[in-house]
């Protein structure tokens, strides 16, 4: 689904250079669920905005789904995003004054959709989301778990092959953080990937599988040995 | 996208209403300003005849003793009487009129409608065909009776109504003068603005006022009526008294126009006339060297400076004025669109292309400069209300018509998009990453 080989990432300025990436590996699976961690600083952010066609790496090479996105221009790029990906965002990131099937309907647009299609995509997203009933509400009136369940449906709506979620309830209290999850986990188990950054180690250790990052490098853990090493811990 | 784009731009409306309706009255104000300034030169300046403006031609010859000549000096505008006579008979053009305003008492002989004074004018029978006077009834007098310098008489509608009502009047007679004149012809609603057949005192001024009636130029000068209008006597003026030593002198009194059959005939008939002015020297007249003219009607207009000054130099003023409030526009759809970084992203990371984000925020300026322009439509009808208290003339001048309200909103379209070009390269410029992260 998504390969990342020996890829770097150079920010320039005239007087220093910073490698936010290198040589950098991943190769995520198609259908996998994968958290990302790593402490602040360490690049996280730099390979999800690389992995989400935000922003171009320095070398190395990248096939999204198959596609080398190396050299590609930006409305490839934005076309083959707007098809391949779903984003979910720490601050939900809704436009404020669209009500939530507007919202819902931004990236449909983008893809060039009939409103007969799009109406079909939208209400199936919200309903998914357990939102349907509001569609006309607007992002203020609702919670911070609501609006990231709306920001979770936008990213389905076009039934993306990899979502990719940057700290989804790094902004929600326990109870809302949890139910998002799980319904991370529900999309998941129907087949769609997840790439998942966070800091919070318990929902990272409810991923497959765990990339944790240092230094702009990968450094892979198996779900089962993150397991198993909570178990130790919980042991001692 | 269009619609979609549009939409949206409608509903950012309401976002920051202050700042929205701050653009569109900045907006709306330089747009209404120019447009009122704009509409009165469009009107002044205007071709009041196009499909023919370029060969009706106006002939000058400067007729003026030597005494006090200097080089460089301008015909008179307008001709005497021999000279008119004289072009009128050359064959020159496809037709030819000369004119001169008359005024006369019309005896009704009703009791609810006491004798009055109409203004006329006194042309030939070409003059309805050269400036394409729409008749109600009947039509131009014949040849015949304009060589038997006959009483005959063509009203104005308003004569016409105020005589007869609205029935019509053709075969019937007036007295007018103490004679009686028969009726040929009523010409519809006529009003060429300016009115520029008769530019030099018609009844009225340049824009305003109506000639009443039209008799045939021979006809009138056999009734000895006299010019109501600018009489130019240099030199001695008449050597003889009265109507004959009048018409015999080298005062000049008479307009005079040539319709040429395409715009080339004015190299030809310019130089009829300085052929003309030569054979004349030959009869003692002319001391002057040879300086004639023959304008088109655009010239012509130039030339009698219809348009004041003042009038462009308030036009310069408005549209300065508009890129005053254009670089306004420019600083308030920055700070709009600037607000706006987060959303850019989030558009971007969803699929929108940068030509997606450009055409959705130009769209946007487009929608705050159809508002302005209405508007400014608005605001233009007010200044044009302000403009016509000045004078009468001015209430004449001061209107718009279909096409002025058109470009009213075009120019506010326009001016819009040229203020959202820099604000909107500068969305499209947004990081979606960097946005997307610190939303």
């Amino acid at each position: 689904m998504l390969k990342m080989t020996n890829l770097s990432k150079v920010y320039r300025t005239h007087m220093i250079e910073t490698h936010a990436l290198r040589g950098f590996d991943i190769h995520v699976k198609e259908g996998e669920f994968v958290a990302v961690t790593g402490p602040s600083g360490s690049g996280k952010t730099t390979f999800l905005n690389i992995a989400g066609l935000l922003e171009e790496f320095s070398g190395g090479e990248f096939l999204l789904d198959g596609v080398n996105v190396k050299g590609m221009d930006d409305n490839a790029r934005s076309k083959l995003r707007n098809e391949k990906l779903g984003f979910i965002f720490q601050g939900f990131n809704l436009i404020p004054d669209l009500n939530l099937f507007d919202n819902v309907d931004v990236p449909l647009r983008y893809r060039g959709f009939n409103a007969a299609d799009r109406k079909i995509r939208i209400e199936d997203a919200l309903g998914r989301v357990g939102l349907a009933s509001r569609a006309k509400h607007f992002p203020a009136e609702l919670s911070g778990g609501q609006q990231q369940r709306v920001a979770i449906a936008r990213a389905l709506a076009g039934s993306p092959k990899l979502l990719l979620a940057d700290e989804p309830t790094g902004n929600l209290d326990t109870q809302m953080a949890r139910g998002v999850m799980e319904l991370l986990e529900e999309i998941n188990s129907q087949g769609t990937t997840i790439l998942m950054v966070t800091h919070d180690p318990e929902l990272a250790a409810r991923a497959q599988r765990n990339v944790h990052i240092i230094d702009g490098q990968v450094s892979d853990l198996l779900r089962e040995t993150n397991a198993s090493l909570a178990a130790v811990a919980a042991t001692v | 996208m269009f619609a979609y784009y549009f939409t949206l731009g409608l509903r950012s409306l309401r976002r920051n209403p202050a700042l929205t309706a701050l653009m569109i009255v900045t907006l709306a104000v330089g747009v209404a300003a120019s447009m009122a300034t704009l509409t009165v030169l469009y009107v002044m300046s205007g071709d009041p005849i196009p499909e023919k403006s370029d060969r009706l031609f106006v002939p000058r010859v400067d007729t003026a003793p030597l005494v006090g000549y200097a080089a460089g000096d301008e015909p008179s505008d307008q001709l005497n009487y021999t000279d008119a006579t004289n072009l009128l008979r050359s064959g020159q053009g496809v037709r030819r009129t000369a004119v001169y305003g008359v005024g006369n008492a019309i005896e009704t002989g009703r009791a609810d409608l006491p004798p009055f004074l109409a203004q006329g004018v006194a042309p030939t029978r070409d003059f309805f065909a050269m400036f394409n006077v729409p008749f109600l009834y009947g039509g131009p007098w014949d040849v015949a009776t304009e060589t038997a310098k006959s009483n005959v008489i063509v009203l104005n509608r308003e004569l016409s109504e105020k005589l007869f009502g609205k029935t019509n009047p053709v075969g019937k007679r007036i007295t007018m003068d103490s004679e009686q004149w028969q009726i040929v012809g009523v010409i519809d609603k006529w009003n060429p603005l300016p009115r520029y057949y008769r530019l030099i005192n018609g009844n009225g001024g340049n824009f305003s006022g109506a000639d009443e009636y039209f008799i045939p130029f021979q006809t009138a000068v056999r009734h000895e009526f006299s010019n109501n209008g600018n009489n130019n006597c240099t030199g001695e003026g008449p050597k003889e008294p009265g109507y004959q030593g009048w018409i015999a002198s080298e005062c000049d009194w008479i307009q005079f126009w040539f319709e040429g059959k395409s715009a080339s005939d004015q190299a030809r008939i310019k130089e009829f006339l300085a052929a003309y002015v030569t054979d004349q020297k030959k009869l003692g007249r002319f001391p002057r060297p040879i300086n004639v003219r023959l304008e088109n009607v655009m010239e012509w207009m130039k030339h009698l400076g219809v348009v004041g000054a003042d009038t462009k130099l308030s036009t310069w003023l408005a549209f300065g004025f508009l890129l005053v409030c254009l670089v306004n526009t420019v600083g308030l759809l920055l700070a709009k669109f600037s607000a706006r970084a987060g959303e850019v992203g989030v558009r971007r990371a969803l699929g929108a292309t940068r030509g997606n984000i450009f055409q959705q925020f130009l769209i946007e300026a487009t929608v705050i400069g159809l508002v302005g322009g209405l508007l400014g439509l608005i605001l233009s009808f007010g200044g044009l209300w302000l403009i016509s208290m000045q004078s009468e003339e001015m209430a004449i001048v001061a209107k718009m018509d279909w096409a002025m309200l058109a470009l009213t909103l075009a120019l506010s379209i326009f001016a819009s998009i040229l203020a959202g070009l820099l604000p909107t390269w500068r969305a499209c410029q947004v990081t979606p990453a960097l946005q997307l992260k610190t939303q």
